[in-house]
């Protein structure tokens, strides 16, 4: 008997035992929505929620009536006078939405593009005219890393063609006055609330909760310091001291007047704090918010004499790239550690500036990523960047629980295995206390943009760390939490420009084409007919996009290619890969498998062509592929389409002449599917990158054995889809991703008649790719424990 | 609507073409103008041109075989090409058989630009400059805004965008009559209600010496019937071309038909004069190059800088302050906001749907892109983005994916067996169309119809189908 009833008992059962088996698979609970959503409603502050239309600046009477003033509405933005030189300034400031529209051909749009980034969040960035959006979480970001309100209004109003509105004047006022006036510190191991306004403190002081939790040592409330510089701080791998030159010369040509003037009084200017107890630390933090005064954290490290120092250190040869400098100038800016985010392009060395920081804060370091297949890559990446000794590093995952030796070393570990709130084994819960019980100097945090929030807090509340680093390459979901990441890890501390990484050749330029697949009409009208899932199944089988896809692997195989095929579908995966006789991979095949084909890919060159699923969306490293074909896709996530395009940009050959690394995105004409691939596109072609239509491919229909040529073959081929149960077309569900865990771990509703629920179908029930977590299961526990035992 | 949606995208523009097609009188009276001749040879092509010189001081004809052998082998066509131009503006004749051909020269044509060229003939045949000092000068700034300001009256007027005054009577006229606007049922020349046709949402998107053109070429149409001589038109038309800007002229030496026509070029920003009845006019830039040949005209400075960026992510920016640049990219693009120098929008498909539902075509709008493209836009090759360019094309033919073929409809088949047999013989003849077997449908071609129909009748003493005629 099995019916969506046992399905669930079934289920829960796996789950209480599923820890020990998934490494991969990221909680996927049923939370309580609202209860999260108002436990971080409380860690924001009030101007996270402001909004530039709070600040009204339409005035009707002030619009100058023309012929086409009624086209744009409230956005004639005509009464706002130009500066008599705006031809030499390169913005335009929108009053109403906060945009900003960059000429990024003007002299100076480099500098101004740096301060715009550190300001707002870029919104689009092709080739002349680049537009940024000024929001809250943007202004905390700016402010973070040391920019001052004025400072900001300022330097705006000499890049703006037009006087800086109102509204945004004020929207930056109403952000920056109260952000960044309050920094929590950790020095020798106590908590300082530090501010360069003593005044501030003294209203926090007249709080009773913030009073309450003061260590009073019988001395000055409230003590004077001398401000932190970036002096004698040196981040390996690079030539200069961040915050010295690294941070200025950004805003050199800007702001020299306001820097040359600050000089004489940076090194008088102090900073006042006070001390707090530890255990209040959560609880002054969560005031703060409510009194409108967010704290920033930073982590003195090199003051930092409790926690032990950890030996490591970038190995002379490694050399880190511009923009990762810039990066980690941001991060380190005052000499201290800052937490927040930093975005760089897939395949742009994420991992290096990880590493790098790691290595500039010397403490121990937890990082935390999202597979068994990125820890081991982490682990052997910091082996390859750094001279850290291979005892030090500890990996934590389902198969392996080690500990590092000494007193100091790094964790690295998934998601999910630190996260997992139920029961553990034995071996796992002693790791847990192990990790839990020590203080991290350094929280490293690998793809951030994939993890739900209420993981996050999960993370963050069990371990305690002084400074934390998000990294990833696409801050864009389709639900709208990106915004909680700001405030639970950190601002976003840089943002690169794709296009200028691809123009300076760090990552490999790529021509983007969408084919359109004509739906053979026989599909076409099961398409209509179709009602359910099955119609993704019916695109995604499209015979003409088989044919397509046979095309551009014989293409490019003989350019010299190697090729990616992606597919979610793990149906059509096997489907095309069988029928195109091409090794694939989904989440269900063994690691030993796994790494044979990656390794054949990599170093056979007969082997050209590989399919992947989901799976090999993120962290799979392949910097022999050159060429990338997507036939299947989870609906219209930006994020997958950047992560895709993320696998070949790394591309080995980037550097060659004159070349190119191609994306291809077959599409079934006139299904669903055009309407996902627009919204795919969209994070792409905001970076510049430009979508080429192919609606025909030259050559094709004259190709030799090409597949379902006829009518027949394609009534046949049909007839196997439709014969393909439910279950193939839903696509491969592999965790990680909190919009897809959502919603598959909605309830699943399906009809069907008794007689073919419980099995009178003469239908074998086979358990397929439920979850990759069944796949991972293939041997029961009690087993594998008697193996391992046998072993041992 | 009642326009000439079949002849899309064709404006009668060059007044060459529509010179060919006078008669031999018209132009014989044409050319005793110094500066008609004068025009009209500007307007030829090069070799044309050449041509015209060679045989202008020669008295007698020259054999076509010689002067064909003046041009390189490779050129002959377009020898011939000029020459068969010059044979239809009725300058040159041709003389003889072909075999021994031989040209001659218009003698009126060829005495009047000997005429032009040397400054003899009739005194005041290039304008007659006022003698008296005009107390209200005006400068040629003046002009140009002047000259905009009228034409750019109509050309809102049409995108119906106008919070100015309406364009005179005659303007609006000749809009009705170019077929640019219709009058809705109930108006009649004066009433408001006129709406832009497709033909004029094409025409918003040519440049401004198309569009005087086209425009002017409408009024030639209709001078006759408002009792006009046509050769005083052209005349005066040419003249203008032949003035300097920021000059008055004397009214005086005007013949009637011409006083007249004053007072519609005023309306159209060609000439400019402080009243009506003034003893003077100024031509304006619009006027003067209108002859010339160069497009250069009212917005030549924008069509030299350019000012439209297109970029890869489907934005527009268009650094302009135009009411009527912003209306006329209204009319593809949404607009999103605006600055006192800049405008903003983007194409998007709703956008391209509603031009092409306006009838404007996927081709003028990529021209009209190129050729106001920024100068940044133009260092690189191809100026826009061809995924926009091809997205542009793909939406429209996104609209031409069902055809259309004519064909009559057979039904109401008694028994199956008829239809059988009609089918097949419909078949047979390779002229079906469609058929459905169970409903007892077919539909054979517009050619097919005769024969299948009478092999039907043949039959009909066996059934009784009904043949309707659909497509």
């Amino acid at each position: 008997m099995h019916t969506p009833c046992s399905e669930a008992n079934v289920n829960r059962k796996r789950r209480s035992r599923a820890e020990e088996a998934s490494d991969e698979v990221i909680v996927d609970e049923i939370v309580d929505q609202v209860n999260v959503d108002a436990n971080i409603t409380a860690l924001l502050p009030r101007g996270a929620t402001l909004d530039i239309s709070d600040f009204p600046s339409f005035d009707a009477s002030r619009v100058r009536a023309d012929a086409v003033s009624r086209l744009f509405d409230r956005q004639d933005y005509t009464y706002l006078p130009l500066k008599a030189d705006h031809a030499s300034r390169p913005i335009w400031i929108n009053p109403e939405t906060g945009h900003f529209i960059l000429e990024a051909f003007s002299p100076i749009a480099e500098q101004a593009q740096d301060f715009l980034t550190a300001i707002a969040e870029p919104v689009s960035r092709p080739s002349h005219l680049h537009e940024y959006r000024l929001t809250p979480y943007s202004l905390y970001a700016a402010v973070s890393v040391g920019l001052e309100t004025n400072d900001i209004i300022d330097v705006l109003n000499r890049l703006s063609k037009v006087p800086v509105p109102e509204s945004v004047a004020k929207l930056i006022q109403e952000c920056t006055l109260s952000y960044g006036k309050v920094k929590l510190v950790l020095k020798q191991n106590r908590y300082y609330v530090e501010s360069q306004h003593p005044s501030i403190l003294q209203r926090l002081l007249k709080d009773s909760v913030i009073r309450g939790a003061r260590v009073l040592d019988g001395g000055e409330a409230i003590v004077p310091s001398r401000a932190p510089t970036a002096d004698g701080l040196r981040i390996p791998g690079t030539a200069r001291k961040p915050g010295s030159e690294g941070e200025t010369d950004m805003f050199n040509a800007i702001i020299e007047l306001d820097k040359d003037d600050d000089v004489g009084e940076d090194e008088g200017e102090s900073v006042h704090s006070f001390e707090i107890v530890a255990s209040q630390v959560e609880n002054v933090r969560k005031r703060c918010n409510q009194l409108d005064l967010p704290m920033l954290e930073e982590y003195d490290f090199r003051n930092d004499t409790f926690n032990p120092d950890l030996e490591i250190d970038l190995k002379p040869i490694t050399v880190i790239r511009p923009y990762q400098e810039k990066s980690l100038s941001k991060m380190f800016g005052n000499g201290r550690a800052r937490s927040g985010i930093i975005v760089l392009p897939c395949g742009a060395g994420k991992t290096l500036v990880g590493i790098t920081a790691a290595c500039t804060v010397k403490k121990s370091t937890l990082v935390l990523c999202t597979s068994s297949v990125s820890v081991m890559q982490w682990k052997q990446q910091f082996l390859m960047w750094s001279n850290i000794k291979e005892s030090r590093i500890a990996v934590f995952t389902a198969d392996q629980k080690e500990r590092f030796a000494g007193d100091a070393g790094i964790v690295i570990s998934t998601y999910s295995m630190v996260a997992n709130t139920r029961q553990r084994s034995y071996e796992s819960a002693k790791m847990m206390e192990f990790i839990k019980s020590r203080e991290w100097g350094f929280l490293l945090l690998d793809e951030v943009h994939v993890v739900p929030a209420q993981m996050f807090r999960q993370v963050i509340s069990t371990v305690a760390t002084h400074a934390k680093l998000g990294l990833t390459a696409t801050l864009v979901r389709e639900d709208e939490k990106i915004d909680d990441l700001n405030f639970l890890i950190g601002p976003k501390l840089y943002e690169a420009n794709w296009m200028d990484l691809a123009h300076q050749g760090h990552i490999a330029t790529v021509q983007c084409a969408e084919v359109w697949c004509e739906m053979s009409p026989e599909f076409y009208s099961e398409y209509l007919r179709e009602r359910s899932r099955k119609r993704a199944l019916l695109y995604a089988m499209n015979p003409r996009k088989v044919q397509a896809c046979q095309y551009l692997i014989k293409y490019h195989e003989e350019r010299g290619d190697k090729i990616i095929v992606f597919s979610d579908n793990v149906y059509a995966l096997r489907e095309y890969a069988l029928l195109l006789k091409k090794p694939y991979i989904y989440g269900g095949t063994g690691q030993t498998e796994r790494m044979n084909i990656l390794h054949q890919f990599q170093h056979n060159p007969a082997l050209n062509t590989m399919f992947l699923s989901k799976v090999g969306d993120t962290s799979i490293d392949l910097p022999e592929a050159t060429c990338l074909i997507q036939i299947s896709s989870h609906y219209g996530s930006r994020r997958q389409e950047a992560q895709r395009l993320g696998r070949i940009l790394r591309a080995k050959r980037r550097n060659d002449e004159g070349f190119n690394a191609f994306f291809y995105s077959l599409v079934s004409k006139d299904t669903q599917e055009m309407f996902y691939s627009t919204k795919r596109q969209q994070f792409l072609i905001d970076q510049g990158y430009a979508f080429k239509v192919i609606t025909h491919l030259e050559g094709m229909d004259q190709m030799e054995d090409l597949v379902y040529r006829d009518k027949a073959s394609r009534l046949d081929y049909l007839h196997t889809v439709l014969m393909a149960s439910e279950k193939d077309a839903i696509l491969e569900d592999v965790g990680g991703d909190a919009e897809d865990t959502l919603s598959s771990a909605a309830a699943r509703r399906t009809t069907g008649s008794l007689q073919s629920l419980s099995g009178g179908d003469n239908m074998a029930f086979l358990e397929m790719e439920r979850s990759s977590r069944a796949r991972k299961d293939t041997q029961h526990p009690l087993f594998k424990k008697y193996k391992k035992r046998h072993d041992a | 609507m009642p326009t000439a949606n079949d002849e899309q995208s064709h404006f009668r523009t060059a007044i060459d073409e529509y010179l060919e097609t006078l008669p031999a009188q018209t132009c014989q009276r044409l050319y005793q103008s110094p500066a008609s001749c004068l025009a009209v040879f500007r307007l030829l092509p090069d070799l044309a041109k050449q041509l015209v010189m060679s045989l202008l001081y020669v008295p007698t004809d020259v054999s076509m075989a010689d002067m064909a052998a003046r041009c390189f082998q490779e050129c002959a066509s377009q020898f011939n090409e000029g020459l068969q131009k010059l044979l239809r503006l009725h300058i040159i004749e041709q003389i003889g058989d072909a075999t021994a051909a031989k040209l001659r020269m218009n003698a009126v044509f060829g005495r009047e630009l000997r005429n032009a060229l040397t400054g003899g003939g009739e005194h005041g045949a290039f304008g007659v400059p006022c003698d008296v000092l005009d107390k209200h000068p005006v400068d040629e700034a003046f002009l140009d805004q002047h000259a905009t300001q009228q034409w750019e009256a109509i050309l809102h007027f049409m995108i119906g965008t106008a919070v100015t005054k309406r364009p005179g009577r005659a303007a609006l006229n000749l809009l009705r009559r170019s077929g640019l606007m219709a009058s809705s049922a109930t108006g009649d020349a004066d009433s408001v209600s006129m709406a832009i046709t497709n033909k004029g949402f094409q025409f918003l998107l040519q440049d401004v010496n198309t569009q005087m053109w086209a425009f002017l070429l409408q009024y030639l149409d209709m001078v006759q019937d408002l009792g006009m001589d046509l050769v005083e038109v052209l005349n005066f038309l040419f003249q203008l071309g032949t003035l300097e800007l920021g000059k008055d002229y004397s009214v005086e030496p005007l013949t009637e038909t011409q006083r007249r026509m004053l007072d519609d070029l005023q309306d159209y920003g060609l000439c400019y004069r402080r009243k009506k009845g003034s003893r003077r006019f100024y031509p304006t830039r619009l006027a003067i190059t209108l002859a010339s040949g160069n497009s250069a005209s009212l917005d030549s400075e924008q069509n030299e800088n350019g000012y439209i960026i297109l970029e890869t992510n489907y934005r527009v920016y268009a650094y302009t302050d135009s009411p009527l640049q912003i209306a006329v990219l209204s009319l593809f693009c949404t607009m999103r906001s605006r600055f006192q120098n800049m405008v903003c929008g983007a194409i998007t498909r709703e956008s391209i749907r509603s031009a092409l539902a306006n009838g404007i075509t996927s081709d003028q709008i990529v021209t009209y892109l190129t050729t106001h493209a920024h100068p940044l836009m133009r260092q690189k090759i191809p100026v826009l983005p061809l995924t926009v360019i091809d997205q542009i094309r793909l939406w429209e033919m996104e609209k031409n994916r069902l055809q259309t073929t004519q064909g009559f409809l057979y039904q109401q088949f008694a028994r199956q067996q008829d239809f059988d047999t009609v089918l097949q013989y419909a078949q047979e003849l390779g002229v079906v169309v469609w058929y459905h077997p169970a409903k007892r449908m077919l539909v054979v071609t517009d050619d097919g119809h005769v024969q299948v129909r009478a092999y039907v009748q043949r039959r009909k003493n066996k059934s009784q189908p009904t043949a309707h005629g659909a497509s």
